[in-house]
């Protein structure tokens, strides 16, 4: 070819490489700022860079949100139910990881000018007066040009050529994606937060054992930060807030709750000024420190405080009793009082583990039957079942209910002295029959977890095969009428048999090897569901809890138990129950003891009293 | 504005685009304007060297050329004089003005470390490519001296010689009766010149940044730390260190010889597959090949033919018998030559020791020469055979290597240092245990390095055998030079720009 042609070729060729180059990363979108036409995954883009990608969803999503939280990682713990609940408003949460203010400035700015702000909340987390404007020039640390004012064209350049990594590395993520979140899809774009479904459900009992599973809070690191960045971060608040007035926008500034460890690395004149200089600025609410900030169990890790947290933040703001909120647990601080407020805070102390926190031992029992059974032990005869919670009774012990539970954990309503749980798996008909009439002899609440399937069979479902007969319709109403029993399910289908099932038997509600994700989760789903209308049909009320059939789960199950409105969950484990207040966490996972025919009341009193300490 | 950088390509294309549309008379001043714009662009302040020094010499070259003119009209003696004083005093003022930025403060630390007394030091800021631009005008102003062509009378096309863009931070060092006229010639597109030019750019990008950039990530992770590693990594490390300064010397003459052959401009070459010499000697006319030419040009022969060196040469055929009588006047101006040379790439001590080095070992084969020859005679070898000639390669480039120890040392004891612990911990381990995946390199940038490097061999083995590469592609069918056109660009673009090794380097010459 000539060299004239030659040249044609090469521009052409050069053409073609570079926009291919480019269309690579369009396509595929890593950082989620072209549209992500293709994969439609923000949860991944949002986690490579949150200030950026989330910015390109507000782009296109602004019209569904009317009012933003704004601010570092902690900004994700203020659910967004309870704002849209307590603001009556559509919030989409703006947290970006390690942000500063100069990122919140920025942010809060793009967002007033350009989208409909009704209510803006800041959350100021101690670090933002240590850091101001740092790592912006990191492909995942970067404001999009946009909200910082820079070159918009170098700035899409930069993300069309960047390296293709980013690019490969969503497609092999996508390749290993599972529907719960894993490091590389941590955020739900829906409303912006980090995906913490399965956070939320993880089983929280005594400080122990929460410190085996957390041990950073038996030594926690010391740390000497000092802050040196006050006047930048409060300049920004101030411009925040001017901004605010100007567009009539609500602002409400919040600072976080901090574990008290990592507050005490803090300088005081250091916390003192930071503080008094944003009360200059705007009133705010302090959570930073008080008995919630010396309980580690309000804590996801040694700095991020837990949604449940956020619920009471809110709650306490917006004076709602219906929740537990500790009464020293935040404060309006103007110029007027923030004086003596930080004094206050440097003398709180943590609260009494008896004022905050309750053990709950739980009792299992299966069929009470003078017919005994093949030698597990498992059915006890009535006499047996008279004398166990005739000595309970005589011991002091009340047999509470899961709605009294729930109340002390949802709003700090005072349980009985010596609480427990009783309660019986599978649903049985000698449940009627030889249990019904001691609790109501002795006023013992309990709980009975029935196989949906199996009401009123007195054969494996769909055979006829005998088996132990299972309570009817009839007998259920009976007892729920009573007051004293509730009803709760044990799994619609979901404990069968694999004597009397043809193909694969699901004993249990795990995943089946190999089970294909999307499938388990609708059968999961749609057995909760029965067995929801089932209940409801039956007794009158939803069921709020699950006996995991066999005690097995997983962090799937419980994930997706939780989303259907579970509330609390028991499991087979041996152990005691502590309950906390304002930690619904701690009625998931719940341990039981199992009751055979050969435990002495002494057993069982010295089982309760153990596990009372 | 580095080569590989977006500013240089849109300064290159403007210039394109201005050069090839305004009137002939007027090209030669576009390439000034982008010359400076290229110089300044880093620093307005810096620019004043060049000027400085292209005033100085354009000035010293007039004058010499007016007392050249004098010739027959002026006692000769004097004429001699006045005509020595004039060019001392520029070579002097300019050579001066180097030492003053790169070497004064290393002088004064170790006076004053001889002396018990502390310097400041000055820490002046050395101007990007200063050693080259200071070379090619001190050599023009001894041409003039020599009276060997007429000087140009021009300040600006003169200012131009200096300030070329391409050549002016990494040379190659030219001389102005080559290039001058070149670049004050009026010139239309012409497609082989841009095609040629193109491709010996990209062939540039490739070397330095598919190549040299990605052995940069284990050299610098080794040597700056290399106390933690076992013998056989320094050695890995230093042998990518050659292939590092290879890569990124060589590509940066290719770009920059490239990018002036856009402007139909054909410079030096400045390296000739230095991995083929067959002896240092060889060696040293085959890397940095034009500073090797302007020292032997500007230094050697002047100095052997002085006055004392021509004594020294009958002194020692009259006192010393053999080859020793012979080469003594020739080896003493060889260490002398090497002395600058190695002190030209710094001011650390350790570059006198890398001076000496190569001239002991220039010396050493001269003597042994006839050693060597009476040996092959005796054991009938064929010196010329295709096997010895591979043996003195491999022999050469060990020799190099060891060399390459004390230019990437800290210092020259560093380089002792690192040379006992690759001989005395030695350990073929650490090749197998995964520790080659933590020098700052994935797998795949060692494929994609390795499979680079064959490609050099390949074409550098081809070139050695005398055939034009870019000629005899160009003889090629269309398909064929499509296709190495399209996979040179998108080796380039993909793993020169796209997928980037993890430490991006500016060119290491471009700070002598």
């Amino acid at each position: 070819m000539s060299a004239k042609k030659w040249l044609v070729c090469f521009v052409l060729t050069l053409l073609v490489l570079i926009l291919s180059l480019g269309a690579f990363n369009w396509a595929v979108d890593p950082f989620g700022l072209f549209g992500d036409r293709f994969m439609n995954w923000y949860a991944y883009d949002m986690t490579q860079n949150p200030r950026s990608s989330k910015i390109a969803w507000l782009d296109a999503h602004h019209d569904e949100y009317d009012s933003y939280i704004i601010g570092c990682s902690s900004t994700s713990s203020y659910p967004t139910e309870a704002l849209n609940r307590y603001f009556d408003a559509r919030f989409f949460n703006m947290i970006m990881y390690g942000a500063d203010m100069y990122d919140v400035e920025c942010e809060s700015r793009y967002i007033i000018e350009n989208y409909e702000c009704k209510n803006l909340v800041v959350n100021v987390y101690i670090d933002n007066g240590l850091h101001y404007d740092q790592e912006s020039d990191e492909m995942t640390y970067s404001q999009h040009a946009k909200t910082e004012g820079s070159n918009l064209l170098s700035y899409y350049l930069r993300y069309l050529y960047a390296k293709p990594k980013y690019a490969i590395d969503k497609l092999m993520s996508a390749s290993s994606d599972t529907y719960l979140k894993q490091s590389f899809d941590a955020f739900n774009p829906q409303d912006g937060t980090y995906d913490k479904r399965a956070r939320d459900v993880e089983h929280i009992s005594d400080t122990e054992s929460y410190l085996e599973a957390y041990p950073v809070f038996g030594n926690y690191p010391t740390i000497h930060p000092v802050m040196t960045h006050i006047d930048d971060t409060v300049g920004s608040l101030a411009r925040i807030k001017a901004l605010c007035d100007q567009h009539e926008v609500n602002l409400v500034v919040v600072c976080a709750p901090v574990y008290y460890e990592y507050f005490h690395c803090f300088r005081r004149e250091d916390v003192r000024r930071f503080y008094s200089e944003i009360a200059a600025v705007t009133p705010f609410w302090d959570f930073s420190m008080s008995s919630v900030s010396y309980e580690m169990r309000y804590f996801y890790d040694q700095t991020h405080f837990r949604n449940c947290v956020g619920d009471m933040a809110l709650a306490r703001i917006f004076s709602d009793h219906t929740v537990y909120v500790p009464e020293d647990f935040g404060v309006l601080v103007t110029p007027g009082n923030a004086e003596a407020h930080i004094d206050a805070i440097y003398q709180s102390g943590p609260a009494e583990e008896t004022d905050v926190s309750a053990v709950v031992p739980t009792l299992l029992y299966h069929s009470i039957s003078p017919e005994g059974d093949n030698g597990n032990g498992m059915v006890v005869s009535p006499e047996t079942f008279e004398q166990q919670i005739a000595a309970l009774s005589a011991g002091g012990y009340t047999a509470v209910s899961l709605e009294q539970v729930q109340d002390y954990v949802r709003s700090g309503e005072p349980l009985p002295e010596k609480p427990i749980l009783i309660t019986f798996d599978d649903g049985y008909q000698d449940n009627y029959t030889y249990a019904f009439p001691v609790l109501k002899k002795y006023h013992m609440q309990a709980t009975v977890f029935v196989i949906g399937v199996q009401v009123g069979n007195k054969t494996y479902k769909g055979t006829d095969y005998p088996i132990t007969p299972h309570l009817t319709d009839r007998q259920m109403k009976t007892m729920a009428a009573s007051g004293l029993i509730s009803f709760q399910t044990h799994s619609y289908d979901m404990h069968q048999s694999s004597a009397y099932e043809e193909g694969r038997a699901r004993i249990d509600m795990l995943q089946f090897e190999g089970e294909d994700e999307q499938a388990y989760i609708d059968l999961l789903k749609s057995d909760l569901k029965a067995a929801d209308e089932q209940i409801a049909g039956i007794s009158g009320k939803e069921p709020i809890a699950l006996a995991y059939p066999r005690g097995a789960y997983s962090e799937l199950a419980a994930t997706v138990v939780a989303q259907s409105g579970i509330a609390v969950t028991f499991t087979t484990e041996p152990g005691a129950n502590v309950v906390l207040k304002g930690v619904p966490q701690s009625l998931y996972g719940m341990h039981r003891r199992f009751v055979y025919e050969k435990t002495t009341p002494e057993q069982l009193l010295s089982y309760c009293s153990v596990a009372r300490g | 504005m580095s080569f590989t950088s977006f500013p240089f390509l849109l300064l290159v294309l403007g210039t394109l685009v201005l050069y090839y549309t305004v009137p002939g008379k007027a090209q030669w001043f576009v390439l000034l304007a982008a010359s400076y714009v290229f110089y300044l662009w880093a620093s307005p302040i810096l620019g004043l060297y060049p000027i400085a020094i292209t005033l100085i010499t354009y000035l010293a070259a007039l004058r010499l050329s007016a007392l050249n003119a004098r010739k027959g009209s002026m006692d000769k003696a004097r004429l001699k004089r006045h005509k020595r004083a004039m060019c001392a005093l520029t070579l002097l003022s300019c050579f001066g003005l180097l030492f003053a930025l790169k070497y004064l403060d290393g002088v004064l630390v170790t006076v004053g470390a001889l002396t018990g007394q502390k310097f400041t030091p000055l820490s002046l800021v050395v101007p990007m490519g200063i050693s080259y631009y200071i070379f090619q005008s001190c050599g023009y102003v001894i041409d003039a001296y020599r009276g060997k062509y007429p000087v140009e009378r021009n300040f600006g096309k003169y200012a131009l010689f200096v300030a070329f863009f391409p050549q002016m931070v990494q040379g190659p060092i030219s001389r102005y009766r080559d290039l001058g006229p070149q670049l004050s010639a009026a010139r239309r597109p012409d497609a082989v010149f841009l095609r040629d030019g193109i491709q010996l750019v990209l062939w540039g990008l490739f070397k330095k940044l598919v190549i040299a950039d990605r052995a940069a990530a284990v050299v610098g992770t080794v040597i700056d730390d290399y106390s933690a590693y076992s013998g056989g990594i320094i050695l890995f490390a230093v042998i990518f260190y050659c292939i590092q300064l290879y890569g990124d010397f060589s590509g940066g003459i290719d770009i920059a010889r490239g990018v002036a052959e856009l402007f139909g401009i054909e410079m030096p070459e400045n390296f000739r597959r230095p991995l083929f010499a067959t002896s240092i000697a060889d060696f040293w006319r085959r890397w940095h090949i034009t500073l090797g030419g302007w020292m032997r040009d500007y230094v050697f022969y002047p100095l052997s033919f002085s006055r004392p060196f021509s004594a020294l040469g009958r002194f020692a055929r009259k006192h010393l018998h053999g080859a020793a009588g012979k080469i003594l006047p020739t080896s003493a101006v060889t260490f002398i030559v090497y002395f600058f040379i190695g002190i030209w790439h710094g001011s650390d001590p350790k570059y006198i020791f890398f001076g000496l080095w190569n001239g002991v070992l220039i010396t050493a084969a001269l003597l042994l020469e006839p050693v060597f020859a009476r040996i092959a005679k005796a054991v009938h070898l064929d010196r010329e055979c295709a096997l010895f000639r591979a043996f003195r390669m491999v022999r050469t480039a060990l020799i190099v290597l060891i060399g390459r120890y004390i230019t990437r040392a800290e210092t020259f004891l560093g380089a002792l240092d690192m040379l006992s612990r690759t001989v005395n911990t030695f350990a073929l381990e650490p090749f197998a245990d995964g520790t080659l995946l933590k020098l700052g390199l994935t797998a795949q940038d060692y494929i994609v390095l390795g499979v680079s490097l064959l490609c050099l061999l390949i074409v550098e083995g081809i070139q050695e055998r005398g055939v034009k590469i870019r000629r005899s592609l160009g003889g090629k069918n269309g398909f064929v030079q499509w296709l190495a056109m399209f996979a040179l660009t998108a080796v380039v673009l993909i793993y020169g720009f796209w997928i980037k090794g993890e430490i991006a380097t500016g060119f290491i010459y471009m700070q002598y």
